[in-house]
């Protein structure tokens, strides 16, 4: 046995980048599956599709996410001198074309996209440098409806996916601060709370609050973020002695978006959390997050940014989601549904029969059925699922064993089967010949 | 969701007191001698894994433990995302500025361009830039205390429980930094998604916490 390194030449460069991932055949084609799945979703919904830069200037970028994610940019000079980043998110990238090309609308614009985004994270963490994002924005309304259809639609995708029964957890983006903004406070302290609840830290709240004239009502509210959960009957009772007219403002909200997701069929799934912490800065509504159940990660966020297009010189509402393809591919095989690969069927030929072989293959593949051809003449007894013998007759390998059948049986009995579900795999699925 | 929750506690300093409380607060049985067999236990519902301290944030950003029991020291160096829920008041330490026992450092008089050594560069970056003194900070990773004898820097940023190493090493305490004590942090998507049965873990540990040290 030749050592490995032998093989390639000791010196040959054979290194990846860390975080970075090779998808081989089967979990790519899963990938793929995956992301067509929300494609197909998004435009059922009547979403136009988007395809921007994988680059953008660090000012454009920079319109969109805070300083902390800027940190985290793959950033590089242009050769004018001018600052570029891979882009971490795609929402900005969408803001930036309504704003200039699409500013006429028609409003409300419905528009998705499907593209990589890189995070330069640190090495040996465990993370994920490039990401697979799939997303939608509904821009230009500041309609409710259109909220709860961005969750239903975010929802309904990783239904097409596979991944049924998520939970959905429904906050608001106005509630913390709302409670804060009422709770007569410095500015000083307010920046602490709010610094230390995106921080999701309840121990630092905790702290921040001890010195200040907070009322009960919300200081208890904010005390208890994390468990501030539930149906809709949480809302009324974080409600009660409630004076802050933002926070009571958003609760009511949040009850009509309850009503409407449960139009959308939904009702189910949804968990309400007046405790739900995101980036203030940009989240100006209601805000969501899909979970799987079995992953240490939301599956999809999503949110209203009412100021985002703003940024950009369009003053205009807006509300999106983002799923992140390579969390439901993670969580499609801890649910042992990524098992399936791409199938197809090998298609041999006895000698003197290649240009039959070839006509059979062309007319599988047109049928649909994915084939593969062996690029030499097979013995009789070879391990492929169709052999061709001539004069229209082909042995077909099926799980009650090696049959001849004309090539229209053939083709007329096999059923498409499309990625991932084996049909080939198991061969009593589409065999051919038993009467 | 009927499964019970993956704890990652702490193997070290913070081992016996976080066992402790674990029974205490009824959550399970445990003692350190538990783990001497495997670092995986299983008791009742819940498994309870023994990592080294710095790996119990990746352990539950990650979501291999739903959450974890940890110093806040091991906090201020990770950069990772998870919920901090609850000061569980037991692993006390101190984050101080100390300098050699001659050193004009004790004085109030800094040199100018300070060198530090520390474990802590975060934690380090943090207090600098809020006392507004511009260190020079040397990454170190054990056996901070030689480095002023050795020249390597003028100070040390490091953490102390009851003096003694500083004392040992003829090190003194200039300035206070930070203090840290054990806490209860959460994976983000447990928090959601196992609400009641974290809760119940929050709230049980919280309760114990109480009953030893009413405030």
């Amino acid at each position: 046995m030749q050592d490995a390194s032998t093989v390639a030449g000791a010196g040959a460069p054979r290194g990846r980048a860390g975080g970075f991932t090779d998808w081989l055949p089967g979990a790519a084609e899963r990938r793929r599956a995956v992301g067509d799945a929300f494609l197909d979703t998004f435009g059922a919904w009547g979403y136009g599709l988007v395809s921007t830069p994988l680059i953008e200037p660090v000012d454009t970028v920079a319109a969109g996410v805070g300083g902390a994610s800027q940190t985290r940019l793959f950033r590089f000079m242009d050769a004018d001198g001018s600052l570029l980043a891979l882009v971490g998110e795609r929402t900005v990238s969408v803001a930036r074309v309504v704003a200039t090309q699409l500013r006429d609308g028609p409003f409300p614009l419905r528009l998705c996209y499907l593209g990589p985004v890189l995070r330069n994270a640190a090495l040996l963490g465990g993370r994920r440098r490039e990401l697979l994002q799939a997303g939608c924005e509904l821009i230009g309304t500041p309609e409710l409806a259109a909220d709860a259809e961005c969750v239903a639609l975010a929802a309904e995708a990783l239904g097409r996916a596979g991944l049924d029964g998520v939970q959905i957890d429904v906050g608001h983006a106005d509630f913390l601060p709302g409670l804060l903004e009422s709770a007569e406070v410095d500015d000083a302290t307010r920046e602490r709370v709010l610094a230390a609840l995106s921080g999701r830290d309840l121990v630092a709240v905790e702290a921040a609050l001890a010195a200040t004239p907070v009322g009960n009502a919300e200081r208890s509210l904010l005390l208890r973020f994390p468990a501030l959960r539930g149906g809709r009957e949480i809302l009324e009772a974080a409600a009660q002695d409630l004076r802050a007219p933002r926070a009571l403002r958003a609760l009511e909200q949040l009850g009509d978006l309850w009503d409407l997701l449960g139009a959308h069929g939904f009702a189910g799934a949804v968990h309400l959390d007046l405790g739900a912490v995101r980036d203030w800065e940009y989240y100006t509504g209601p805000t969501f997050e899909l979970f799987s159940g079995d992953l240490g990660f939301p599956l999809g966020t999503g949110g209203r940014y009412d100021t985002l297009l703003g940024r950009f010189g369009l003053a205009t509402p807006a509300t999106g989601f983002v799923l992140h393809l390579d969390r439901c591919c993670d969580a499609l095989a801890r649910r042992g549904l990524a098992s399936g690969g791409f199938s197809v069927l090998v298609v041999g030929h006895v000698a003197g029969e290649a240009a039959a072989a070839i006509a059979l293959a062309t007319r599988l593949r047109r049928a649909g059925l994915p084939a593969r051809r062996e690029l030499r003449a097979c013995a009789e007894d070879a391990d492929v699922d169709v052999l061709v013998r001539g004069a229209g007759r082909v042995v077909w390998k099926g799980a009650g064993g090696r049959r001849e059948v004309s090539i229209d049986d053939l083709l007329s009995q096999l059923t498409v089967g499309g990625y991932g579900n084996g049909v080939f795999g198991t061969r009593d699925a589409a065999d051919v010949g038993a009467q | 969701m009927s499964r019970g929750l993956c704890i990652a506690v702490p193997n070290g300093v913070l081992l016996e007191g976080t066992c402790a409380l674990l029974r205490r607060a009824g959550i399970a049985g445990l003692t350190p001698q538990s783990f001497d067999a495997a670092l995986l236990v299983e008791d009742g519902a819940n498994r309870l894994v023994k990592v080294r301290p710095t790996d119990v944030p990746v352990y539950v950003e990650m979501g291999a433990a739903d959450c974890g029991i940890v110093g806040k020291d091991m906090l201020w160096e990770s950069h990772r995302d998870t919920y901090e829920l609850a000061d569980l008041r037991f692993g006390e330490c101190r984050l101080v500025l100390a300098a050699p026992e001659r050193s004009p450092m004790g004085m109030g008089d800094w040199p100018p361009a300070l060198r530090v050594a520390t474990k802590y560069p975060r934690a380090a970056r943090a207090f600098f830039d809020r006392i507004g003194v511009a260190a020079e900070l040397i990454k170190l990773h054990g056996s901070v205390e030689l480095a002023p004898a050795t020249g390597l820097a003028d100070a040390i940023l490091d953490i102390t429980a009851t003096g003694g190493t500083l004392r040992a090493n003829r090190l003194v305490e200039v300035a206070e930094a930070d203090r840290s004590t054990a806490r209860l942090i959460v994976n983000q998507a447990s928090l959601k998604t196992r609400f009641e049965a974290v809760n119940e873990v929050a709230t049980a540990l919280r309760r114990a916490v109480e009953e030893r040290a009413p405030v």
